[in-house]
């Protein structure tokens, strides 16, 4: 096993099964780190907690639920969307966040009355809103309030509500990934099946492990409109507390991000006969696959092709003029889980750069599996590292880039690496066509800033040369690349707008005729 | 809502089928062809890599075997959803292995079907009995 020791964690030697150096002609018998397991003690984890996990990733993206966490306020102030899920209701979930504000009284007397009196406060100042969710916190959970029983009796009283509970404590679990598989249980337990959506389309799907970072959501709905298929929920970034209620009548579960959402879609295929197809929203060729599949699985391939022909004559120019600019430069692919191996092949192919490493927070063994066997021989992957173990990587591997949270983004800036934000984004939406064209765009802006060579002058003692003060991106970027690259009238830098996403709520989509009314094209 | 019970636990409580790897005794051409056709899949599909081990199981014989029907230009039953969700990522596969692989086409149908079978147990081995991934024998979702 080609195990990799960093140099100052030799005083946890439990933490070399964490970090493997992917060899010549090694595969995924001989080349593995271990994963999502409780971390060592001595390490500082960059782990978030499992409450964290279930709330912060997955329920509060919903966009028209009171979201209330049953704990301490400093619970919710953690977890107060600072990651960029918009949403088109005017970003409800955003603006607002809730909490019981336990204090130590309530956990020596009880919080039950505290939560029942926050509840119904909640439902009274948001009278449109007639939804919520609700997070049990370790506090919480240790002194056994009885939520769900709460729940129960405020919807009895208030008719026409409707709670979900979701018991994820701070300590469910090795990381946020134990909130992930909590809330994703609890809601096909509790929620699915609840409610009849109404059906306008013979292509029905549940878009499912997709967030709305920036957008994300909205760029890839629209392409789902125009071929005709009606997106009966998304779990759950910009998605809809009731839609999320009937997902047991789509027809196909399309998964995104599979570390976070892939239980309730595997409890779907299993309980409700409706398939999962993983697809990749990022990156032109696993997009246009993506699209191909839907297209293939409802029998309307035709519809993808077209999008994926206007899409691709758009922006590939502007996608390749980044490429020529970005050709061999070292990234450091070091998100929280999923993206790891989203991008890793995606990256490499379409965008020039080579990926150097890949590190997960909270991800799982097979999420490595995914990672390492997109990356080339010699990346480095690391499981729930920790900082110093960063730093000795970004000393060791002298990265260009790295694409990360913000405090591990933070300490890469310190050491003058640029970082991008894998989780939140700089300026997303990076899935789609013109998304990929973003992300390029923010790895080109952040590798060849200037910023970072006049970071490096020591203006007390260095010599300032004064007839090199003045340096552009393009000037960094475009030195000892060909001519014909240079001034090449066929690639064209970004030319987006700032917004990519604010008109595709105004926009309207071509309406085909379904095949029968009210009959299904799938059952076959 | 009751939680929902496990009906095909014995399935989930499965047993190693290979033991070392199913393509190490093969002559080098097959070897090479059996990597090329591997490379494909770990670089660009995700269906392999289902978080259980019964289903991986599933998957691969499912698309692979999908795969093996459309190269050699026989009926594929997509009958039921989950049957042609195998399909739609066979479909894809024998696309690229036609573009990838000039070579198929002068192999008979036999030869792709031996080939495609070996490769279908080279994937076992590789993301199921030989995977060092400890959450593939775990029973629940």
């Amino acid at each position: 096993m080609p195990y990799h020791e960093f140099e100052v964690s030799k005083v946890i030697p439990e933490r070399k099964q964490h970090a493997v150096m992917k060899g010549a002609g090694e595969d995924l018998t001989s080349c593995l780190p271990l994963g999502y397991l409780n971390t060592i003690p001595g390490s500082i984890s960059e782990r978030g907690c499992a409450y964290c996990g279930a709330k912060h990733v997955i329920g509060t993206p919903m966009k028209d639920v009171i979201h209330i966490s049953h704990g301490p306020v400093g619970c919710t102030y953690d977890t107060w969307q600072t990651k960029r899920y918009i949403s088109d209701n005017d970003n409800f979930q955003l603006k607002y966040t809730f909490a019981t504000d336990v204090k130590e009284k309530h956990i020596v007397f009880g919080a039950e009355k505290l939560l029942k009196q926050n509840i119904v406060e909640a439902f009274k100042a948001f009278p449109d809103t007639k939804r919520m969710t609700i997070y049990q916190t370790c506090a919480t959970a240790l002194i056994g309030d009885d939520i769900d029983a709460i729940a129960q009796e405020v919807m009895e009283e208030m008719p026409g509500t409707d709670i979900f509970v979701c018991n994820s404590p701070g300590f469910a679990g090795p990381s946020q990934s134990g909130g992930h598989h909590k809330i994703n249980i609890a809601w096909i337990n509790q929620k699915v099946g609840t409610l009849e959506p109404e059906i306008t389309s013979d292509y029905v799907i549940n878009y499912v492990g997709e967030y709305n970072i920036q957008g994300d959501q909205e760029v890839m709905t629209d392409y789902f409109k125009r071929m005709g298929i009606q997106v009966l929920s998304t779990f759950t970034g910009n998605g809809s507390y009731d839609d999320l209620r009937g997902m047991h009548r789509a027809h196909l579960n399309v998964l995104e991000c599979a570390r976070s959402a892939e239980y309730i879609c595997d409890e779907l295929r299993e309980r409700y006969g409706i398939p999962r197809l993983d697809i990749d929203g990022f990156g032109f060729k696993p997009l246009a696959d993506s699209l191909r599949k839907i297209g293939l699985f409802f029998g309307i391939e035709e519809r993808a092709e077209a999008i994926i022909q206007e899409e691709i004559a758009r922006w590939q120019p502007e996608l390749d003029w980044y490429k020529e600019r970005l050709r061999g430069k070292k990234v450091c692919l070091w998100p929280g889980g999923s993206k790891l191996w989203h991008w890793a092949h995606a990256i490499q192919e379409e965008m020039g750069v080579k990926v150097v490493s890949v590190y997960t927070k909270f991800g799982h063994q097979g999420d490595m599996e995914k990672g390492v066997s997109r990356c080339g021989e010699g990346a480095l992957a690391i499981d729930d590292p920790n900082e110093l173990e960063g730093l000795e990587a970004l000393d060791m591997l002298k990265p260009d880039v790295i694409f990360t949270g913000k405090r591990p983004g933070e300490m890469a800036k310190k050491v003058n690496v640029p970082y991008l934000n894998a989780h939140a984004y700089h300026n997303g939406p990076y899935k789609g066509f013109e998304g990929w064209v973003r992300f390029a765009r923010d790895i080109y802006n952040a590798i060849h800033s200037p910023i970072h060579k006049l970071s490096l002058i020591d203006i007390s003692k260095d010599e300032i040369d004064a007839g090199k003060g003045f340096q552009t991106r393009r000037m960094i970027s475009d030195e000892g690349l060909p001519e014909e690259i240079r001034k090449s009238t066929e690639l064209r830098e970004y030319t987006g707008k700032y917004d990519s996403v604010s008109a595709l709520r105004e926009k309207t989509y071509p309406e085909f005729p379904r095949a029968e009314a009210g009959t299904e094209a799938v059952a076959e | 809502m009751a939680n929902h019970k496990i009906k095909n636990m014995a399935e989930r409580k499965y047993q190693k089928v290979y033991t070392s790897n199913p393509v190490a005794d093969a002559d080098p051409l097959t070897k090479e062809r059996i990597a090329v056709l591997e490379h494909y899949i770990m670089k660009n599909c995700l269906w392999q890599f289902n978080s259980r081990g019964w289903d991986r199981r599933k998957q691969n014989a499912g698309i692979l075997g999908k795969t093996a029907q459309l190269l050699c230009g026989e009926p594929v039953d997509v009958s039921v959803p989950l049957e042609k969700c195998y399909w739609v990522d066979a479909v894809m596969l024998e696309r690229a292995y036609r573009k990838l692989c000039p070579w198929l086409a002068d192999l008979s149908k036999d030869d792709i079907k031996a080939l495609m079978q070996l490769l279908n147990a080279r994937m076992d081995w590789l993301t199921i009995d030989g995977s060092l991934n400890q959450e593939l024998t775990v029973v629940n979702y």
